[in-house]
């Protein structure tokens, strides 16, 4: 089976996902754009039981407009972002793509909050979901 | 009087405030930078040092890219985000901006489009007045 390896930009905190994942999506919402400091976010997302964390991380909870909750999980020395869960699909792990050791993958499945999509973003492929 | 750009965390004890124009608007597809972004690019503005007012608290990350060169990442120690960042020994007077961090963050559009040889194959940076290099 395949597997992908995450880590913080200095290492100690590791992520290693099994199998494919349920589904790659960006997202444009601001909120997403001030965790990554990049126009959009691109994440992966595996169920729980496919991923095992190591290392040291410190969490930190936002609560949405909506109240629903997310906690991600960053690096204390780096400040990476390796891993969070919650919000909309409670029972799997997300995985920033960028944080992964090989980030690269052939689609992605979904694009969201386009309403704050920068114009001189494009994103290509047929089969992707887009939502206002 | 200059229009000034506040960028912060997402926990919002860190900020970077920013008057008057950047020297350069960029987006950049290596690895190093998809790794501090989570994303599958970071894009970033950088001002001279003297233009740039930092407050709250930080932790810092140094970092070695392929090229050698390196660069000290600033990011809150509560939330994580990155929030400003110094080329050290390249362009000790310029400040880097994470554009996203911007509270704003569509005040600007990109310039170049580096490290393409790195892209992801669903993306494209577009514009007319964007250079891009492999």
């Amino acid at each position: 089976m395949s597997e992908r390896l995450a880590s913080c930009r200095c290492g100690q905190l590791r992520a290693m996902a099994e199998g494919d994942p349920v589904r790659i999506s960006i997202c444009h919402c601001l909120a997403c754009q001030k965790r990554t400091g990049s126009a959009l976010a691109a994440q992966a997302r595996w169920e729980k039981e496919c991923v095992q964390v190591e290392g040291r991380s410190k969490q930190w909870v936002r609560t949405a407009d909506s109240g629903q909750q997310t906690a991600y999980h960053f690096c204390p020395e780096c400040g990476s972002t390796v891993h969070y869960s919650g919000g909309n699909f409670p029972d799997l792990i997300a995985i920033p793509l960028g944080a992964l050791d090989d980030p690269y993958f052939e689609c992605i499945d979904a694009s969201v909050w386009e309403r704050r999509k920068h114009p001189w973003v494009e994103l290509l492929g047929d089969d992707i979901q887009h939502r206002e | 009087m200059e229009t000034a750009h506040t960028a912060s965390c997402r926990c919002g004890q860190l900020s970077a405030t920013v008057t008057g124009d950047p020297i350069r608007v960029s987006v950049c597809h290596c690895l190093n930078c998809q790794k501090r972004s989570g994303s599958a690019f970071a894009a970033q503005a950088r001002w001279p040092a003297d233009r740039v007012v930092i407050e709250g608290r930080s932790n810092s990350f140094e970092m070695v890219g392929d090229s050698g060169g390196r660069a000290t990442f600033h990011f809150c120690p509560e939330c994580g985000s990155d929030v400003y960042y110094d080329n050290n020994g390249r362009a000790d007077d310029q400040v880097a901006i994470p554009l996203g961090a911007f509270d704003d963050p569509f005040f600007l559009t990109p310039n170049y489009s580096v490290y393409e040889g790195r892209k992801h194959g669903w993306l494209e940076i577009e514009g007319e007045h964007v250079e891009h290099f492999e």
